[in-house]
C-alpha cells in the first residue's frame, strides 16, 4: 500500500514536500489513522494530531486524496494509491499533518456556544419539551474537527472575517435551543456581510462533515430568522 | 472574546435583493417568452410591434432593473471575497455602479427611443 504524505518541519527551514512510504501486504488497517500509525513507529518524526481513534474527539481531520476526512473512521480500501495524505487545507501548518486551528476556535469562541439565560437557576434543571430537545439534533453532535469549515471557500479568502460553518452551526445550535434567553444578542453579532453572508450555500461542509451535519442548513435557519426579524 | 459585539447589520438587504431579483426574473422571462411565441412568426416590424404596448415596456425595462440588481450583488460578493485592497475595490464598485447605471438609461432608452 503506496502513501505520498504531506511533510513540513519549520525549524529546518526547508520547504514542505510530499514524501513517499509503503507498507507491505502484511499491514491490515482498516482505517487511515492505523496507517500513519504503523508509519510512524517507522519514522517517528511524522507528526499528526489524533485521540480517541473512533470518530469522537474530533482531533485527526486531515485531507486524503483531496477530501477532509477523519484519518480514524475513514476506510483504506477503495482508496485510490498513491494515498495523498495532506493537512487541513487554508490553516498555518504547525508540522507536517497537524494545522493551527486557533482562527477556527476564535470564531467559535465569538458566538458563544454556551446557554445563556440569566433566570435564576431552578432547582433541579431547565426543563425542555421533547419537541425543544428534538430541535438540538443535527446540531450538538458537531466534535470541532474543523472538516467543514476548511473545506469551505468563503472560509478561505477571508478565513479572518467569516465565522465558517462549524461556528456558524453553533450559533444556530444555541438560537434554536428553548433555554437560551439571547437570541436578539445572538443575531446582532450574526447579521453581517462577513460573519454570515459570505455562506454562498455552496454545500462543501454537508458534503464533508464526517458526522452527517448540514451547517447550510443551520445558515438558512438563520438568515430566515434574521428576515423575520427585520419584516 | 475579542470581536464587536453586534454585527455590521448589513447583508440581509443585499441577501434578499439577491433573491428577489431572481424571482422577478424567473417570472417577467417565460410570461414574455410566451407573449413574444404567441405573436411568431416575427419579422423586424413584428418584433417593434411587441413594444409598442406600455406594459410590455415597462415589463421589459423592469427585467433589465432586475438583472442589474442581481449582477450588483453577485459582483459585490466577488469583490469582497477577491479583491482585499480597500482602494481597488471602492474603485471596482464605482465603475461597476457607473457601468450599470448606464446599461439601465441605456435600456430605457431602447425600448421608448425607437418607438
Amino acid at each position: 500500500m503506496r502513501f505520498s504524505i504531506y511533510r513540513y518541519d519549520p525549524e529546518s527551514g526547508a520547504a514542505p514536500r510530499m514524501q513517499d512510504y509503503e507498507l507491505d501486504a502484511g499491514f491490515s488497517g482498516p482505517m487511515v489513522l492505523d496507517a500513519l500509525l504503523a508509519l510512524k513507529e517507522r519514522d517517528d518524526g511524522l507528526a499528526f494530531r489524533r485521540s480517541c481513534r473512533e470518530g469522537v474527539c474530533g482531533s485527526d481531520g486531515v485531507n486524503v486524496n483531496g477530501r477532509n476526512v477523519l484519518a480514524c473512521v475513514t476506510p483504506l480500501a477503495g482508496l485510490r494509491q498513491p494515498i495523498e495524505i495532506r493537512p487541513l487545507p487554508h490553516l498555518p501548518v504547525v508540522r507536517d499533518l497537524i494545522v493551527d486551528m486557533d482562527a477556527f476556535f476564535r470564531h467559535y469562541r465569538a458566538v458563544k456556544p454556551y446557554l445563556i439565560n440569566l433566570e435564576p437557576e431552578p432547582e433541579n434543571e431547565r426543563l425542555q419539551s421533547p419537541e425543544e430537545r428534538a430541535r438540538l439534533d443535527g446540531l450538538y453532535e458537531c466534535i470541532l474537527c474543523g472538516a467543514c469549515t476548511t473545506a469551505c471557500p468563503a472560509f478561505w479568502w477571508n478565513p479572518d472575517r467569516f465565522l465558517g460553518p462549524a461556528a456558524l452551526l453553533q450559533a444556530w445550535r444555541f438560537i434554536a435551543d428553548s433555554r437560551d434567553q439571547a437570541t436578539a444578542e445572538r443575531l446582532d453579532f450574526l447579521e453581517d456581510p462577513y460573519r454570515l453572508f459570505r455562506c454562498r450555500g455552496i454545500l462543501n461542509c454537508v458534503e464533508v462533515c464526517p458526522k452527517g451535519l448540514n451547517p447550510a442548513a443551520a445558515v438558512g435557519k438563520i438568515k430566515a430568522l434574521l428576515v423575520k426579524r427585520a419584516f | 472574546m475579542t470581536a464587536r459585539a453586534s454585527g455590521a447589520r448589513r447583508g440581509l438587504g443585499a441577501w434578499l435583493a439577491q433573491r428577489a431579483s431572481a424571482l422577478a426574473m424567473a417570472l417577467l422571462a417565460p410570461v414574455f417568452l410566451a407573449y413574444a411565441v404567441a405573436h411568431a412568426p416575427l419579422g423586424y416590424a413584428g418584433w417593434r410591434a411587441l413594444f409598442q404596448p406600455l406594459a410590455v415596456r415597462i415589463g421589459a425595462l423592469l427585467f433589465v432593473a432586475a438583472l442589474l440588481i442581481h449582477a450588483w450583488t453577485g459582483l459585490k460578493e466577488i469583490l469582497i471575497d477577491y479583491v482585499h485592497r480597500l482602494g481597488l475595490r471602492l474603485a471596482l464598485h464605482f465603475l461597476f455602479g457607473l457601468a450599470y447605471a448606464g446599461c439601465l438609461v441605456w435600456a430605457a432608452d431602447i425600448l421608448w427611443g425607437a418607438a
